[in-house]
């Protein structure tokens, strides 16, 4: 590899069409053209899509035949498409750090729709960077690392326990901590489960039961997490039960911890009147019995009213909690069981009645005789009392272009599921993200539901997004494959880019040590060195270090000065007065 | 000169937050004006004081720094190392009379797809109200020279 | 036999492409048994995806290209399941591999032959609204990227053996025969459309300027029959006036299926904003029932349609599409249910039907192969819809995606990753009874 370091560069530039999304505004054979004149540059062609198999063949091709040794290819975001252009150097011999993507799809030809000359003169600037950068580049080795065989399962609900049975079934260890006493999450609240109308807490039993009686899995409760340090394979994990800290370490993180239900108050009278419940107050007035409830009231007329504190104008409350026309359809079902001869309406804005089951449930929900009142978020419904505890419900019934008005002896509010306070906290220790709607967001939201950005964290559940059982438990089996894949091979391959200190230049000034927040510079003997191992790649060091001793693999100054100096044609500039702006290597 | 001048900005942006609030604005195909020319760095910790300096010394008008919201960096703590950087490059540029105006500190993340477009959009106006850099001139009276 | 543990993937779609990467990736051997001649699926035929917009092919290429070049992953496309026996740990299955005629290991894609030969055929995976060749790929991303041989319409005159200067092209190819034994068996069958025709109200075939959604996709597509120039079908003009309608055969009318497809509300305000971005001067109107949005971000996207975009979206179920013999446009009677008047849209010049998206109907031949059941949808039985969301009536046989129950791409792949984890939770346990 040394003789790439003295080897001329050779840079094969593809600059690719992608169908319209590229070449449909910018004018690709031009910049083909163009790239043919830059420095290092030996070949360069266009593809139509160069991450079709044939666009891969010929960047292999063109490598062969030509003795590239760089390769840049133009085209979309490095975020989706480097390691599968990194993949095609490998085959073709060629040091996947020896290629560079060049982004102009999305950031020239999608937001530069309009101007397609000044949009294809930017993607020439933005090839002739790329070509700068690439020409020092370095081969780089990627190290492996070994992965712990154990997984932290964080929050005790049915996500967490299914995950965690899976795992453990699959010979891994796996440590499920609960921050409550008792395992079950939201589980512990529900009645009855829709389709199968079973009850919620014999369902939650028997998991329970499995993951306190699986050998390899370890419960926690009364537990939280504290501190996460490490990475994918070594994650280093501390958790405070009742104030006593406990340490372990795992090779995946998995985020079960669930969601919440919102609180209404002061919407339709919500902590005023004692009638007025949200669904899971009923859930748990239900799961009493029928005796205990008749004792309360027996209902002759029940109001549900859908999208209480949800499809909001703003964040975070912006979105659908998408179960909650469910849990309406499958409780009002129930007190018309308990009730024939009540009168049960659900006040509605559109019926997220989705698929199969729950379309099912819907039009059964109507044909029993269950009223739907349409109502718009201009005209939401108004509740006003009415004497022995009765409220008065008025809503605009949109279909009928009438004003409604309901004497009801209960009203329910279906509120949507949100974030608990907890999670924000978890996810600063965790160091991933919340989206607007304040649930974890994932990696991608089409292909890569439950990973996060950082490799060796997934999230399941509620605490991704409003989703019911069925659909949580289907995302607690997905992580638990997701995890299972860097613990069955029990090791990970790591990112190449790391920090190196020049020995001669460092005077130990504890800068960077000072400064790395993962632990990675130890100065000794006053020197500094860098354990690869913890180097995450950021960089922050090599900017702070006054001697400039400190060089990023893969980001070096050289590299970043030569994208700087070739991003709009200048003239000449003045030499400066001192010797060396460029340090480090 | 005014009418002609069209601002030449250098965004950094960070792989995590910044880059892929670029990416967004792509995706959500909204537009804004071609002035600007991208470096990717892994954090906006690794923008160097000196990379900022060389980017005004060869003559570019504005230098847009963006990175991770503060508490949400992928690095923890490299934003914050940026920010101070940046305050630090403002105050030099101030006393070496160039307009600190010239550089900008944004947080942009991944989901400000948006954001990064209207900041890009903002920062080419404010920069054209400027007027092109004075090292700019220099460059081009010392080519005539 | 392999040492290492070995699972069939029956559909080639991302439900598919996902299972088998998360297994190939942990060391089991995937066999991925396709059988059009390319793997990518219903996604490879989108344009675009909800509700991020993201060009479908470019986010779902690289996972084609990666399941193509995994060691431990063989594709088995053009190929047809025949018997299975067994049960979990030790399947043993039949699988037909139709001849291509041509030979894999020579075929370069370069797509000569397709050029010389005489044959023209509706293309399947432009929804017919394109013609192929005889000799054809399918699509330009096809994985593998191998010409496949149509013997049916093929009319003998070997020109494409001729013009092929690789050789690849072999006449001589038979059936076959592929036997394999698999731990583990999951499946990935997709969906396809329901056909409108027989809703005559709605004219569809008989109207030209009548399309599925899915036949607009391909239409819009940049890949597509027209390049994605957004044309009237009939005759080529430039559309001003757009229409979608929701729920054509779903939800309990005596057509089509009783069942709630789950994505079209959010696939039509997709399309609309497809066309709204291409040219912002169409008019777009949506005839919904129930506006279903309600997966992560997906209200957000719809308002996002409704405000910025201006799309309108109509509550109602059209009655009637009239089209004006001359014009070819046409008209849509409609009962608008807010202000409970019999309206009409006039000058549609495009109408795009949103239909039931229907279980496969070789779902049938697949669950006698196995001997799991279905339910009264045709979609795949699970043995709890809460607690085994992807286990079928055999063990060691799972189901993900679509072909389970109606679902987007992201709970497709997430399932798609839980029937990874159920298969291999199963084949460690039979490991274990091995050694014990």
């Amino acid at each position: 590899m040394a003789e790439l370091q003295i080897e001329k560069p050779r840079i094969g530039v593809f600059v690719c069409h992608c169908g319209i999304n590229i070449g449909g505004v910018v004018n690709v054979p031009q910049v083909v053209k163009y790239a043919q004149t830059l420095p290092d540059v030996a070949y360069a062609e266009g593809n139509i899509y160069t991450c079709s198999a044939e666009g891969i063949d010929s960047i292999k091709r063109a490598i062969k035949e030509h003795s590239l040794n760089r390769v840049v290819v133009a085209s979309c975001t490095p975020r989706t498409h480097e390691p599968l252009f990194r993949g095609a150097c490998v085959d073709a011999g060629v040091n996947p750090y020896l290629f560079e993507l060049a982004n102009i799809r999305e950031q020239c030809s999608w937001v530069h729709m309009r101007e397609p000359t000044k949009a294809t003169e930017k993607a020439k600037d933005i090839v002739r960077m790329a070509a700068a950068r690439a020409s020092f580049l370095m081969p780089q080795q990627e190290s492996e690392v070994p992965v712990e065989t154990t997984a932290l399962v964080i929050g005790g609900g049915i996500s967490g326990i299914t995950s965690a049975l899976c795992l453990a079934n699959q010979g891994f260890k796996v440590y499920l901590i609960e921050k409550e006493p008792e395992l079950g999450g939201m589980l512990r609240k529900i009645y009855k489960l829709y389709p199968t109308d079973e009850d919620a807490s014999k369902v939650l039993h028997a998991s329970v039961e499995a993951v306190m009686s699986h050998k390899n899995i370890s419960v926690l409760t009364s537990t939280t997490t504290k501190a996460v340090n490490g990475y994918i394979g070594n994650f280093e994990v501390t958790v405070l039960k009742n104030a006593q800290e406990h340490k372990f370490k795992a090779g995946t993180v998995i985020i079960a911890t669930g969601a919440v239900e919102f609180r209404p108050t002061n919407m339709y009278g919500y902590d005023k009147y004692d009638r007025v419940l949200t669904q899971v107050d009923l859930e748990q007035v239900l799961k009493s019995g029928k005796a205990a409830v008749d004792k309360f009231f027996k209902p002759q007329t029940v109001a549900m009213i859908q999208c209480v504190g949800a499809r909001e104008e703003k964040p975070p409350r912006s979105y659908c909690s998408r179960l909650c026309c469910m849990v309406a359809v499958k409780n009002a079902m129930l007190l018309r069981e308990w009730y024939p001869s009540s009168e049960v309406y659900i006040i509605y804005q559109d019926m997220q009645t989705y698929g199969k089951d729950y379309e099912d449930h819907h039009r059964k929900a109507r044909e029993a005789g269950i009223r739907f009142i349409n109502y718009t978020k201009e005209n939401p419904p108004q509740v006003a009392p009415l004497p022995n505890d009765r409220l008065k419900l008025t809503v605009y019934h949109a279909l009928l272009g009438e004003k409604r008005e309901l004497n009801c002896d209960l009203i329910v509010l279906s509120t949507p599921l949100v974030q608990q306070e907890g999670a924000k906290e978890l996810s600063k220790i965790l160091k991933v993200p919340l989206g607007q709607d304040e649930f974890f967001l994932e990696a991608h939201v089409k292909l890569r539901p439950v990973d996060f950005a950082t490799d060796g964290i997934y999230v399941c559940g509620t605490a991704h997004g409003p989703k019911d059982i069925g659909e949580a438990i289907s995302q607690a089996y997905a992580v638990s494959s997701r995890a299972a894949g860097p613990m069955a091979n029990r090791k990970v391959r790591t990112e190449a880019i790391t920090a190196v200190v020049d020995k001669e230049r460092c005077i130990g000034c504890r800068m960077c040590e000072n400064l790395c927040p993962f632990g990675a510079h130890r100065v000794e003997e006053g020197k500094s060195t860098v354990i690869e191992a913890l180097c995450k790649g950021c960089g922050v060091c090599a900017a702070a270090c006054m001697r400039r001793a400190i060089s990023m693999k893969h980001f070096t100054d050289d590299q970043i000065m030569a994208e700087i100096k070739t991003a709009f044609i200048m003239e000449a500039p003045k030499p400066p007065a001192s010797s060396n702006l460029e340090g480090g290597t | 000169m005014a009418d002609q001048f069209e601002p030449r900005i250098l965004g950094f942006l960070c792989n995590w937050c910044s880059y892929a609030g670029a990416d967004l604005a792509g995706v959500s195909r909204i537009s804004y004006p071609t002035n600007i020319r991208i470096i990717r760095t892994m954090c906006s910790g690794r923008v160097d004081p000196l990379h900022v300096l060389e980017a005004l010394r060869q003559g570019i008008d504005g230098v847009l720094v963006t990175g991770c919201h503060i508490g949400d960096c992928h690095y923890i703590t490299g934003n914050q190392a940026c920010e101070k950087r940046v305050k630090f490059l403002k105050d030099t540029l101030d006393q070496i009379g160039i307009d600190s105006r010239r550089l900008r500190l944004e947080w942009v993340s991944a989901s400000e797809g948006g954001k990064f477009a209207r900041v890009v959009k903002e920062f080419i106006e404010e920069i054209r109200q400027l007027g092109p850099s004075p090292l700019r001139k220099e460059i081009l009276e010392s080519a005539s020279q | 036999m392999s040492e290492k543990p070995s699972v069939l993937v029956i559909g080639g779609g991302i439900a598919g492409i996902q299972a088998s990467l998360d297994l190939a990736g942990r060391g089991f051997q995937v066999y991925v048994l396709e059988e059009t001649p390319t793997i990518g699926g219903r996604m490879a035929q989108l344009d675009k995806t909800f509700p991020t917009m993201d060009c479908s092919i470019c986010i779902l290429a690289p996972k084609m290209m990666e399941c193509f070049r995994h060691p431990n992953i063989k594709l088995l496309t053009y190929s047809e399941l025949k018997e299975i026996k067994g049960s979990v740990g030790n399947f043993r299955v039949k699988i037909l591999q139709k001849p291509r005629y041509v030979d894999g290991t020579k075929c370069t894609g370069c797509g000569t032959c397709a050029e010389h030969c005489p044959v023209e055929v509706p293309n399947e995976f432009d929804m017919e609204l394109g013609m192929r060749k005889a000799i054809y790929m399918p699509m330009p991303q096809a994985v593998p990227r191998c010409m496949t041989l149509d013997k049916e319409n093929c009319i003998d005159c070997k020109l494409c053996t001729k013009m092929c200067r690789a050789g690849a092209v072999d006449f001589q190819q038979e059936p076959q025969d592929v036997n394999l034994k698999v731990g583990a068996i999951i499946i990935a069958t997709g969906f396809n459309q329901y056909d409108p025709s027989e809703i005559v109200e709605y004219g569809y075939k008989k109207n030209k300027n009548v399309l599925t959604a899915l036949e607009f996709e391909r239409w819009v597509c940049a890949s597509g029959p027209v390049a994605g120039h957004l044309l009237r079908p009939a005759d080529g003009g430039i559309p001003k006036r757009i229409a979608f309608i929701q729920c054509v055969g779903s939800r309990g009318t005596k057509f089509g299926a009783p069942f709630c497809s789950s994505v079209c509300c959010m696939y039509a305000t997709k399309e609309a904003l497809i066309i709204r971005e291409h040219a912002p001067d169409v008019q777009v109107h949506i005839f919904y029932n129930e506006l279903r949005a309600f997966g992560k971000g997906f209200h957000e996207f719809v308002n996002r349609a409704r405000t910025e975009y201006g799309v309108n979206y109509i509550r109602s179920r059209p009655g009637e599409i009239k089209e004006d013999p001359r014009t070819k446009s046409l008209t849509i009677w409609y009962d608008d249910t807010f202000t409970r008047e019999i309206k009409s849209l006039n000058d549609v010049d495009l109408v795009v039907l949103c239909p039931a998206l229907l279980p496969r109907e070789s779902n049938r031949k697949l669950a006698g192969i196995m001997g799991i059941e279905l339910d009264e949808c045709g979609f795949f039985k699970v043995v709890h819809p809460l607690l085994a969301p992807v286990d079928t009536t055999v063990p060691g046989i799972y189901v993900c995606g679509y072909c389970q129950s109606p679902k987007d791409i992201p709970d497709s792949v997430a399932q798609a990753s839980a029937a990874a984890a159920r298969a291999a939770e199963a084949l460690t346990l039979v490991q274990v009874q091995r050694t014990e």
